[in-house]
C-alpha cells in the first residue's frame, strides 16, 4: 500500500523521536490508517491531564490530509463538542504532501496551548476565553479534572 | 440470529393508514438511584407530540408502579413519546428520562399485530450535552389490541436516518426461521409477547420480497438463473419507485446521519460468528475497546491476514474490505435475488439497490429526490438556438387569437399557442411539430447573421421561403441585402474561421448530419411513469440502434396523447434525472459540487452495470440527435473523453481539487529532500476496499524522485482520470456511438457539448450580481462595474459561456446563484483581482472564482474576457 509505506516511515520516526508532548502512540496493526495517542499540553489549564486524540489517514494519503479527533473531552475554543478540531495545517487549502504527522501534532499542541479565539469552533467558549478568563480557566480545569486521562510519570512510545 | 421479517406476500394499494386504537398500559419503571431525594415519578405519554396523557404521581420512589391503561389513537407511522417526570409541588416538574419510539418499527416487527406485547424501554436523560444520552432507568409498558394489516401500510416514505431516539429496526438477516422471545427493535427497546397465543409465531422467512407492486420480471433476463428456495418469486434489484405516498410523518423529525449515531445495542447479529477477538497485543485490544463496536452485520466475518491486519469478509457478496461494515440504517433489509446476489431493500421508500447504504449515500439520495419536483420545471426553462423541432410541454395550453404584431398572418397550418406559464410557442399541424420560434421570423437569428440594414425586414412566403422587405423603398426581394459572409481567413470546410468557430455554425453542421441520417417513420417508446427507468431500458436496448434515430413517439401509459414534442422532452428530462438516482450506483456527483456527474467507480456492485452504461450511452446520443436536453450534465473531463481528447493534470482539478493540489505541489517543488516516501504505485478506496495499483511494472520498487517525477505525474494523471471507470466509459461510448457516431461531435469542444446537451437557461443577471463576492476588489471597483456592464450587454450564449468558464457548468442551481456550490460546499461566484492588465482572465472552477486582472479600460476588459471565453482549449482555466 502506498500510504502504508509512508505512514510506517512516519510512525517509526515519530516513535524514535519520542516527543514529550505526544505519547502512548497506538496503532492498530490491522489498520495503519488510524492512530491514537495522548496529547500532553504544557500550558494551564490543560497541563494537568492527558488528552487522547485519534488521527485518521485517508487511503490516498499523502495526497489528502489526515483528520484529527479528540477522543477525550476538552474545554477549548477550537475543539467542538464532538471532538473535532479545526487545524489550518491540515485544511484542504494548506495541505502539502510533504507535511509530516509530527508537524501536524506540533501544530495541534500549539493550538491547544494557545487557543485562537478568533477562529473558534465553540463561539461560547471563545467568548468566555476573551471576556472572562478566570471563569474560562476554572471551567477548563474542571473539564480536565473530570474527563482527561491521568498523566503517567514515564511514558514509552509503545 | 434474529428473525424478523414480517410483511408478507400480497401487493395491495398501500394507502390505508388511518387512525387505529392502541391500548398502552404503563406498568412500572425502575430508576437509577442518583437522586438526593427520591423522586415523585409519573409518566407523560404523547402521540405525535399531541394530547399528552399522564399517569398518577407515584410518591417518593425509584420503583414506581402505575398499571394505568390508556387508549390512544395512532396511525401506523405514529411516534410514541414516553417521558418520566419528577413531580414537584413548588417548582416545574423535571424530566428524568424519556424515550420516543416509532410505532411503525414495532408494527413491522410483529406483522401489524400488537397483542399482549411487552415493551421495555430505556429511559434516557434529556440532557444531551454529553456525547451520549445517559440512561436513567427502564420503563415497562404493555401494548395491546392493535391489529393492522401490514400489507395495507406503506413504509414511511421519507428516508429515515438513524436517530438516537428512534434507533435501529431489525429489518435484516436472511436466516432460517427462528422463534423470537425478545426481538430487538429500536435502540433501547426490548419486546416480548407475554402470553403465547396460537399465532405468535412470527411468519417465517420472506415468502416474496416486498416488491411493491412492481413484481414484473423486467430484469430477469439479465439475472443469472438459479432458483432459490427461500425466494420463489423474482425480485429485481434495481430500484423501483412507486408514486409518492403521503403519510403523517415528515422527515423533519429525523436528523442526524446513519452511522454516526449507531449505538452499541444493535439489532444485527452476524450469521457467521467472527473469530474470537485477537489478543495479539494489548495495544490492539485497548484501541479496539475505545469505540464501542457493534456486532458485525449478518454474513460478515472478521479475519486477519498474514500480517495480522484485520479485514472483513462479506460472505454475502464474497468481497473483502478493510473497513468495518456499518449496520444497515433503519428500515433497510438485505436480501438475495434468484441468482444469489445480494441486494438491499429500503422499506422506507420501497426501493432496492445493489449498494450497501451508508449515510453519505442516503444523503445523496435525499438530495436527488428533492430535485425531482424541479425537473420538469427546469426542462421548460432550457433552450438553445432555433432548430427544427424545439419541444413543447404537453398539457394545457391556450390558443392565441391572432394579434397584430406587425408580422402578418402565420403560414397555413400553423397555430400560435401559449403554455400555462405564458410562454408562446408555435404548432405546425402539417408535420406535427412544435417550436418556440415564430415561423415568420425563423432563421433571422440563426447562423450568426449580421443585422439587416435599417428599415429592412425578413418575411416568409406561404411555403416558408424567406424574402426581404425594404420599408424604405417599399420593395421586396429574395436577395439578401446584407453583405456576404464575414471576411477573414478561411478554415476547415472553406468558410471563414471566425464563422466556423461560432457555436451556431457548428450546431447547424451537426443538425445537418442528423437530418441527412434520419430514418423514416417513428419509433414508439411506451413507458410507465412508475417504472420509467426499466421500461425505457428495455425498449431502448431491444431496439436496433439505428432505429433510435427515427422520429420519437413517446407515450406515458395511461396518458395517451400525441407526442408533439412535449412528451418526449419530458421523457428525456425525467429519465436523465432517473439515471442519477444514487441508488442505482451508476453515476455520482463529482466532489460535492451539485451539478456534474461522473461514473461511479463502485458501479460494479450492480452486476449489470455495463449494460446500463450502454443504455445510457444510447440515451444521451438520442438526446443530442433529437435535440432534446437532459437534466444534469457530466463533468468536463467526461465530455473530453467523449471527444477523445487527451486528459491533462488540470482536468483533475474539477473532479478532485485536493488531489490536484498535491500533484501540483509535487510538480512545483523539489521533492528530493522532503521525505515523501512515494513510489510508482498508488492506492484508492472503493466501498471500503483499498485497491492497490502499480503505475508501471515494478512500480512498487521505484521511488519517486526529482528526476523521474515528470513521468510519475503523467502516470498519476492518467490513472486518476480513469481509475475504476474504464469499462463503464467504454460501454457508455459504445452505446453512444451506435446511435450517433462519435465523429459527429468533432466540431465541438467539451463546453459546447455541455451546452448542447443541457441547453441554456435564461440567466438572471440581477440575481447573479447580488450573489457575487469580491476579493481585492469592491463592488464599486471600476473593473467590477465594467464586468457587469459586459455581462448585461452579452447575449445568453455568452453569459452561459462565461458562467461555464468560471463555474465549470452553464447551469444555474435551482435556487439561483445563492446556491452555487463549490468543491467544498456552498461557494458564491467570486471575482478576484489578480495579476497585471496584460494577463488574460483565469478561472478556478472548483471555487467559482474568476481572476480578473485590473484592466485599464472597458474595451480591454471585453477583449480579454471574450478571448478567454472563446478560446476553449484548456486556456486560462486553472
Amino acid at each position: 500500500m502506498a500510504a502504508t509505506r509512508r505512514l510506517q516511515k512516519e510512525l517509526g520516526d515519530l516513535r524514535a523521536s519520542a516527543m514529550k508532548n505526544f505519547t502512548n502512540i497506538q496503532v492498530d496493526e490491522s489498520n495503519i490508517l488510524t492512530w491514537q495517542g495522548l496529547l500532553l499540553p504544557d500550558n494551564p489549564p490543560y497541563n494537568k491531564g492527558a488528552f487522547r486524540i485519534e488521527i485518521n489517514f485517508p487511503a490516498e494519503y499523502p495526497f489528502k490530509p489526515p483528520r484529527i479527533n479528540f477522543k477525550t473531552k476538552i474545554y477549548h475554543p477550537n475543539v467542538d463538542e464532538k471532538g473535532q478540531v479545526c487545524l489550518p495545517i491540515i485544511n484542504a487549502e494548506n495541505w502539502k504532501p510533504a507535511t509530516k504527522t509530527a508537524q501536524v501534532i506540533q501544530a495541534l499542541i500549539a493550538l491547544v496551548n494557545d487557543p485562537e479565539p478568533e477562529h473558534p469552533l465553540r463561539a461560547d467558549v471563545a467568548e468566555e476565553f476573551q471576556r472572562d478568563r478566570r471563569r474560562f480557566l476554572k471551567n477548563a480545569e474542571e473539564y480536565t479534572k473530570k474527563y482527561a486521562e491521568k498523566r503517567r510519570e514515564t511514558t514509552s512510545a509503545d | 440470529m434474529i428473525q424478523q421479517f414480517t410483511m408478507s406476500t400480497c401487493e395491495e394499494d398501500p394507502s390505508m393508514s388511518g387512525f387505529h386504537q392502541l391500548s398502552v398500559t404503563i406498568e412500572t419503571a425502575s430508576l437509577k438511584s442518583s437522586f438526593f431525594l427520591k423522586p415523585n415519578p409519573y409518566i407523560e405519554l404523547s402521540v405525535d407530540h399531541k394530547s399528552p396523557r399522564k399517569t398518577e404521581v407515584s410518591k417518593s420512589t425509584l420503583q414506581p408502579k402505575w398499571n394505568e391503561e390508556f387508549t390512544v389513537l395512532v396511525t401506523p407511522y405514529s411516534y410514541l413519546h414516553f417521558r418520566l417526570l419528577d413531580h414537584s409541588s413548588f417548582r416545574k416538574d423535571t424530566l428524568i428520562g424519556e424515550k420516543k419510539i416509532s410505532l411503525y418499527n414495532v408494527l413491522s416487527n410483529y406483522n401489524g399485530k400488537l397483542e399482549n406485547l411487552e415493551l421495555t424501554l430505556d429511559l434516557l436523560s434529556g440532557n444531551q450535552h454529553g456525547y451520549i444520552q445517559p440512561k436513567t432507568g427502564d420503563l415497562i409498558t404493555l401494548f395491546d389490541r392493535l391489529k393492522i394489516d401490514m400489507n395495507t401500510v406503506a413504509p414511511p416514505f421519507h428516508l429515515r436516518h438513524d436517530h438516537p431516539a428512534f434507533g435501529n429496526t431489525s429489518q435484516m438477516s436472511v436466516s432460517p426461521p427462528f422463534h423470537p422471545t425478545t426481538v430487538p427493535l429500536d435502540d433501547g427497546v426490548r419486546a416480548r409477547m407475554r402470553s403465547q397465543g396460537t399465532e405468535d409465531v412470527v411468519p417465517s422467512m420472506i415468502v416474496q420480497p416486498l416488491m411493491y407492486r412492481n413484481s414484473s420480471n423486467n430484469f430477469q433476463d439479465c439475472n443469472s438463473a438459479g432458483q432459490s428456495d427461500t425466494e420463489p418469486s423474482s425480485s429485481r434489484a434495481i430500484a423501483v419507485y412507486t408514486p409518492f405516498f403521503s403519510n403523517g410523518t415528515t422527515s423533519s423529525d429525523n436528523n442526524g446521519t446513519a452511522g454516526d449515531s449507531v449505538s452499541p445495542e444493535t439489532s444485527f447479529l452476524p450469521l457467521v460468528q467472527p473469530p474470537a477477538q485477537p489478543c495479539s497485543s494489548n495495544i490492539t485490544n485497548q484501541v479496539e475497546n475505545l469505540p464501542q463496536e457493534e456486532p458485525l452485520p449478518a454474513g460478515w466475518e472478521m479475519r486477519h491476514d498474514v500480517y495480522g491486519r484485520r479485514y472483513y469478509v462479506d460472505h454475502n457478496t464474497r468481497s473483502t474490505s478493510w473497513e468495518r461494515p456499518q449496520p444497515l440504517p433503519p428500515g433497510w433489509e438485505v436480501r438475495r435475488d434468484m441468482g444469489g446476489r445480494i441486494y438491499y431493500i429500503d422499506h422506507n421508500t420501497r426501493s432496492t439497490t445493489w449498494q450497501r447504504p451508508n449515510s453519505e449515500r442516503l444523503q445523496h439520495y435525499q438530495q436527488w429526490q428533492g430535485e425531482r419536483q424541479y425537473v420538469v420545471q427546469q426542462g421548460n426553462q432550457r433552450f438553445l438556438y432555433p432548430q427544427s423541432h424545439q419541444a413543447m410541454a404537453a398539457g394545457p395550453f391556450t390558443s392565441i387569437a391572432d394579434e397584430d404584431d406587425g408580422l402578418g398572418p402565420l403560414p397555413a397550418g400553423w397555430e400560435r399557442r401559449r403554455q400555462p406559464e405564458g410562454r408562446v410557442y408555435y404548432v405546425n399541424h402539417k408535420n406535427r411539430t412544435t417550436q418556440w420560434e415564430d415561423p415568420r421570423t425563423q432563421g433571422q437569428e440563426t447562423m450568426d447573421e449580421p443585422p439587416l440594414p435599417y428599415g429592412w425586414e425578413i418575411r416568409l412566403t406561404e411555403d416558408g421561403m424567406r424574402y426581404f422587405v425594404d420599408h424604405n423603398t417599399r420593395t421586396t426581394t429574395f436577395q439578401d441585402p446584407r453583405p456576404g459572409v464575414p471576411n477573414g481567413p478561411k478554415g476547415m470546410c472553406r468558410v471563414p474561421r471566425a464563422y466556423e468557430r461560432s457555436f451556431r455554425w457548428k450546431l447547424s453542421q451537426f443538425r445537418f448530419l442528423c437530418q441527412t441520417n434520419a430514418f423514416p417513420n417513428h419509433i414508439k417508446i411506451s413507458v410507465s411513469r412508475q417504472t420509467l427507468f426499466e421500461d425505457s431500458y428495455h425498449q431502448i436496448m431491444n431496439a436496433e440502434a439505428f432505429a433510435l434515430r427515427r422520429r420519437l413517439y413517446i407515450l406515458f401509459k395511461g396518458e395517451e396523447g400525441l407526442d408533439y414534442g412535449g412528451v418526449s422532452r419530458e421523457w428525456f428530462f425525467l429519465l436523465s434525472h432517473e439515471v442519477l438516482n444514487p441508488m442505482y450506483c451508476l453515476f455520482e456527483y463529482a466532489n460535492k459540487s451539485n451539478y456534474s456527474l461522473q461514473i461511479n467507480p463502485a458501479s460494479y456492485v450492480n452486476p449489470d452495470h455495463l449494460n446500463y452504461f450502454k443504455f445510457i450511452g444510447r440515451f444521451i446520443a438520442m438526446a443530442l440527435y433529437h435535440g432534446r436536453f437532459i437534466y444534469s450534465g457530466f463533468t468536463m473531463p467526461f465530455y473530453k473523453r467523449m471527444l477523445n481528447k487527451k486528459l491533462i493534470m488540470k482536468d483533475i482539478e474539477s473532479i478532485d481539487p485536493e488531489f490536484y493540489k498535491s500533484l501540483i505541489w509535487i510538480k512545483e517543488n523539489n521533492i528530493d529532500e522532503c521525505g515523501l516516501e512515494l513510489y510508482h504505485s498508488v492506492d484508492f478506496e472503493i466501498l471500503g476496499q483499498v485497491i492497490h495499483h502499480e503505475l508501471k511494472d515494478g512500480g512498487d520498487k521505484i521511488k519517486v524522485i526529482e528526476d523521474n517525477k515528470e513521468e510519475y505525474l503523467r502516470l498519476m494523471t492518467e490513472w486518476r482520470m480513469t481509475r475504476g471507470i474504464e469499462e463503464q466509459t467504454k460501454a457508455f461510448l459504445e452505446g453512444f456511438n451506435s446511435v450517433v457516431p462519435l465523429e459527429w461531435l468533432k466540431y465541438f469542444d467539451e463546453r459546447e457539448l455541455e451546452l448542447m446537451l443541457c441547453g441554456m437557461q435564461e440567466i438572471d443577471v440581477d440575481d447573479w450580481q447580488r450573489n457575487t463576492i469580491y476579493r481585492h476588489y469592491t463592488r464599486n471597483s471600476k473593473q467590477v462595474l465594467w464586468f457587469w456592464q459586459f455581462v448585461r450587454a452579452a447575449d445568453n450564449e455568452k453569459r452561459a459561456r462565461l458562467l461555464q468558464f468560471v463555474t465549470g457548468t452553464c447551469r444555474v442551481p435551482v435556487g439561483g446563484f445563492a446556491e452555487l456550490m463549490g468543491s467544498n460546499g456552498p461557494q458564491r461566484f467570486c471575482i478576484e483581482k489578480v495579476g497585471k492588465d496584460t494577463w488574460l482572465p483565469r478561472s478556478h472552477t472548483c471555487f467559482n472564482r474568476l481572476d480578473l486582472p485590473p484592466y485599464k479600460s472597458y474595451d480591454q476588459l471585453v477583449e480579454k474576457l471574450n478571448y478567454a471565453i472563446e478560446e476553449t482549449e484548456g486556456f486560462g482555466q486553472e
